[in-house]
């Protein structure tokens, strides 16, 4: 991994939304439209991604080779453009994923402590 | 199809297929199909800056935005025409200016000399700062003596000037020779063009005279016959074999620019007898230094020299200093500041008309700002207009910058004839690739730097209040509006810091040319003859042609007034001598110093130089007769003061002469003879006569034509010798006008550059006062409407550029204080911070602001109220 790409990833909204596309695509390839909704639906809505940022974000991981696109037919019998994991990003979910737990545990306990100083 | 432009292609159909699967879950909530297609368009989000995004992560998105800036930028300067064209111009005159600059300034100064390995050339000269002498040349036997005595150079060579007269193939004409130490050419190192440099023996005593040919000459006399090589020239009246020819551009270094041939010192017929005299300072060393030697080292050896030099040689070497300094810089001498003021010159006035279209671009931005607001409202990013707005500038700057070089190569040819004639490397002075990449840059630079301040503020106007505003009536954001006064008050600081500069300069100028010279000028002029020294080789047949020659020319109609002067004041040099009062011998080292012309017996008359005291020469002051001189009143101030120099004697002698004890029979009044800048010093006159030289200056004071005296003093000259050439005929004032070109050279370029200064602020006054009435159309009309009379505009209107002006000078005032030390040095009769200059620039700028302020102002008075207000 680069340090670029480590740089990069100090940009928590733009990290976390590469986070939540990688774990999406986890379930099977999935088009553009079903990935905002699945995003939005699995978060119960509490995410409202503004559904363009998805597009960048995508050929950005296509570009790392994290996902690929590929051509397919949706539900509908309509041409659609498909993105699924690849090994790599399978790996990167991993790695992205202990990331945001180590992250998320840090920022809890920073927020914690006044609590358990009233609790000795 | 690159795979970029077919990602991008998929990346369209992928949007357009996301907001259809929108808008049909939309239609299925239950929405009808018109607002679920705005309602999905309104989730996307906004489609340009997705693309620009999505294109962003492959890459080559810099050079693409780049090209598109590009068009987009030419297309938008093709559209206001009017801008681009006086933006262009004023860049072309900044670019231009400092481009001819530059060019000098690389020649004389970057550019190494054009030798073999020239970091190891150095000048050895010598010095007896006690006299006030820093700079001395060392004679042939020092100069030998030392070659043998150092172990710090690898090699050594003299050389020495004079002119000496080339009969055959046409018109009898002077060449300027350099006489040389054979070591000369391998110590430089360039090549010969043809044929081979001297060799050693050529130097040697009773060796066959040789000369090398310049190109120069080799083409315009011999029509560069390439059969010359071996063939005999005649120069003095003695042959000299060619032995080789040199390029054009190949000088021998410190003489003068001006070199015909080369020749062995030991062949000239002046300094060819000088060789086995110890005394006189006549020779130029150069010398290079071994590798790894430093100049200190050389210098500590060079000491040591002087001291043996001194010990075993007291009489011509006590008091005397060897010194050693990097040649360049002997070369470049007091060139240095004089460039250096007019580069730092021409930088200011490129920095004015930076901030002239800095504000040209300010008020477009100003009317650019709905465009700017929408192209933000589309999802362009500042950053992203910032970089469009700024490579505009940068296309405008090249632009400029093109058309600056193109008016560099026009002003460069004019610099040459402004040129001061003694400038070190002229001939190198050319727009080169260096050069060019200079100018490249620095255009480059200048888009940069007036194009981000507009930039930066046209990127991020209020989108609301610019979308509903429009063309912005109720004028410029206060930021923008501070910005182009902040600019203006810039440019009249700029302005007077070279304004001062010039106006110093010019009242220096002013001061030197109306220095009186100690002689008048007016209808006086000059003509130089020289006399072969083979064919003319003995004082007496130096006396007898002058004599002739004066006899004929003073029973010409009109040319009674005529003298020979050898040498003239402020004309090509000056000869300065150690004397001894008394009839006593000189001893050297303690011995004092005059200047030295020799002069036929009307050269007073004709010079108009007065008579104080006792008796001018006469005819009688023959060589038979008793030695005589004649004084300067300088002279009889320092060395006889409170008595009666008439009688008293002086003992001295031209070289190769023995000095002669001589009488004093008269004093004169003071000429300045070394330069107008310099106080008259001693001097002493000798008769002709009785000191006569191988030719002189011929000067007549003739109300007749230039022309018909010339032609009447050739006639005279050819019919005492056919073959004799009349060089540089020159007025007086025309002389003077030489002596003083160095100076008029930076007064004329800092005047001229001062006037573009003077002009692009007027022009920036003009612009902010005129835009500024511009916007405040509707607030002068409201005014108005109130019962406010013209004569409160009027005020409203100059007291913003008063104002300007005044901020302005507060800057510029310190700054040209703190700035003139730089041009102390090149001061004469006037002090760096001389009240009057700094008064009479201040009250120019003022003046010229307020003029520039007249005609928005009047238009301010005129505004119709109903107008005005209807204007919304």
């Amino acid at each position: 991994m680069s340090t670029k790409e480590q740089t990069k990833r100090i940009e928590l909204l733009q990290g976390t939304l590469d986070l939540l596309i990688l774990r999406t695509l986890l379930l099977g390839r999935a088009h553009g439209h079903a990935i905002a909704k699945a995003i939005e639906f699995n978060s119960d809505d509490v995410l409202q991604v503004e559904q363009g940022s998805l597009y960048p974000a995508l050929h950005r991981l296509i570009k790392r080779g994290w996902i690929a696109a590929e051509e397919g037919t949706s539900e509908n019998n309509r041409r659609a453009k498909f993105y699924r994991l690849t090994a790599k990003g399978r790996r990167q979910l991993d790695v992205e994923t202990s990331k945001w737990s180590k992250l998320a545990g840090a920022i809890a306990r920073i927020l914690q402590p006044a609590e358990q100083e009233s609790q000795p | 199809m690159s795979r970029r432009d077919r990602m991008m292609g998929e990346l369209d159909q992928d949007i357009r297929e996301h907001i259809e699967r929108e808008t049909q879950d939309n239609i299925e909530r239950g929405m009808p199909p018109n607002e679920a297609h705005f309602a999905a368009v309104r989730k996307f989000g906004n489609v340009t800056r997705v693309q620009e995004d999505t294109r962003k992560v492959w890459s080559f998105v810099w050079l693409e935005q780049f090209l598109q800036d590009l068009r987009y930028g030419i297309r938008s300067l093709a559209r206001s025409p009017g801008f681009a064209v006086v933006a262009i111009i004023t860049m072309a005159l900044g670019i231009g200016a400092n481009t001819a600059i530059f060019s000098v300034v690389n020649a004389v100064l970057l550019m190494p000399l054009p030798y073999h390995d020239p970091g190891q050339l150095v000048s050895v000269f010598t010095q007896k700062l006690q006299d006030g002498i820093p700079f001395d040349g060392i004679s042939y036997l020092n100069m030998e003596d030392l070659r043998r005595q150092n172990t710090v150079f690898a090699e050594l060579a003299g050389n020495t000037q004079h002119e000496l007269t080339l009969i055959g193939q046409g018109e009898p004409t002077v060449v300027s020779t350099a006489g040389v130490t054979p070591e000369l050419f391998s110590l430089l190192g360039t090549a010969p063009l043809a044929g081979r440099t001297f060799f050693s023996e050529d130097g040697k005593p009773g060796a066959a005279p040789v000369v090398i040919l310049n190109e120069n000459l080799w083409r315009s006399r011999f029509g560069a016959d390439p059969g010359i090589l071996g063939r005999s020239i005649n120069l003095d009246k003695r042959a000299f074999r060619v032995v080789g020819i040199m390029p054009a551009q190949f000088r021998s270094p410190i003489l003068s620019n001006k070199q015909d041939i080369w020749i062995p010192v030991s062949q000239d017929s002046l300094f060819g007898n000088w060789l086995g005299r110890r005394g006189g300072h006549w020779m130029g060393v150069i010398g290079r230094l071994k590798p790894g030697v430093s100049i200190a080292q050389a210098q500590a050896q060079m000491d040591t020299v002087s001291a043996r030099l001194a010990h075993e040689f007291p009489n011509d070497n006590a008091g005397w200093r060897l010194r050693v300094q990097p040649l360049k810089g002997v070369m470049v001498g007091d060139l240095k500041t004089e460039l250096l003021v007019l580069l730092g010159a021409v930088g200011l006035v490129l920095l004015i008309a930076c901030a002239n279209i800095a504000n040209l671009l300010l008020a477009r931005a100003t009317s650019r700002g709905k465009e700017m607001a929408v192209r933000i409202a589309l999802g362009a990013g500042r950053a992203r207009i910032v970089r469009q707005l700024l490579t505009e500038s940068v296309v405008l700057g090249l632009l400029g910058g093109v058309a600056g070089i193109a008016l560099a190569f026009w002003g460069v040819r004019g610099l040459a004839t402004l040129l001061p004639p003694g400038l070190p490397q002229m001939h190198a002075i050319r727009i080169d690739g260096g050069v060019l990449a200079f100018a490249l840059l620095l255009s480059l630079a200048a888009g940069i730097v007036f194009g981000l301040a507009p930039a930066l503020f046209g990127a991020g106007p209020n989108v609301q209040t610019n979308l509903k505003e429009g063309e912005g009536q109720t004028g410029e954001s206060g930021w923008r509006r501070r910005a182009r006064s902040i600019l203006v008050i810039g440019e009249i600081a700029l302005a007077m810091v070279l304004l001062v500069a010039a106006g110093l300069l010019m009242r220096s100028f002013a001061a030197l040319v109306s220095v009186s010279p100690g002689f008048h000028t007016e209808h006086v002029l000059k003509a130089d003859i020289q006399l072969p020294r083979f064919q003319y080789s003995t004082p007496e047949q130096w006396a007898a042609f002058a004599n002739t020659l004066m006899t004929r020319i003073h029973n010409e109609p009109g040319l009674g007034d005529s003298a020979i002067g050898v040498p003239l004041p402020l004309d090509e040099g000056f000869v300065n001598l150690a004397f001894e009062i008394g009839g006593g011998p000189t001893t050297p080292g303690t011995a004092q110093t005059a200047d030295y012309t020799a002069i036929s017996p009307d050269y007073f008359h004709v010079m108009g130089i007065p008579l104080l005291q006792g008796r001018a020469f006469s005819d009688q002051d023959s060589m038979s007769a008793p030695r005589v001189t004649v004084i300067s009143a300088a002279m009889a101030r320092r060395h006889f003061p409170n008595e009666d120099a008439l009688g008293r004697r002086l003992t001295f002698g031209f070289p190769p002469d023995p000095p002669v004890t001589r009488e004093i029979v008269g004093v004169v009044g003071d000429v300045r003879d070394v330069s107008l800048s310099e106080q008259p010093g001693p001097m002493m006159y000798v008769p002709f006569a009785q000191s006569p030289f191988w030719g002189g200056q011929l000067v007549v004071k003739s109300t007749l034509s230039t022309s018909s005296v010339v032609a009447a003093i050739r006639q005279d000259v050819h019919a005492v010798d056919k073959d004799l050439p009349v060089t540089d005929v020159q007025t007086l004032p025309e002389m003077i006008g030489v002596s003083v070109a160095q100076t008029r050279f930076r007064t004329l370029l800092l005047g001229l550059f001062a006037a573009i200064a003077l002009a692009l602020a007027a022009a920036g006054i003009f612009g902010v006062i005129s835009y500024s009435v511009a916007c405040r159309t509707r607030e002068i009309g409201i005014r108005m409407a109130l019962g406010a009379k013209s004569a409160g505009v009027m005020r409203l209107i100059l007291g913003e550029s008063t104002r300007l002006v005044l901020l302005g000078l507060m800057i510029g005032i310190p700054a040209a204080l703190g700035l003139g030390h730089f041009l102390a040095s090149l001061l004469f009769g006037v002090r760096a911070a001389d009240p009057l200059t700094f008064a009479g620039v201040a009250v120019l700028l003022a003046v010229v602001a307020l003029a520039a302020s007249y005609v928005p102002t009047r238009r301010a008075m005129h505004v119709d109220p109903m107008v005005a207000l209807r204007h919304e």
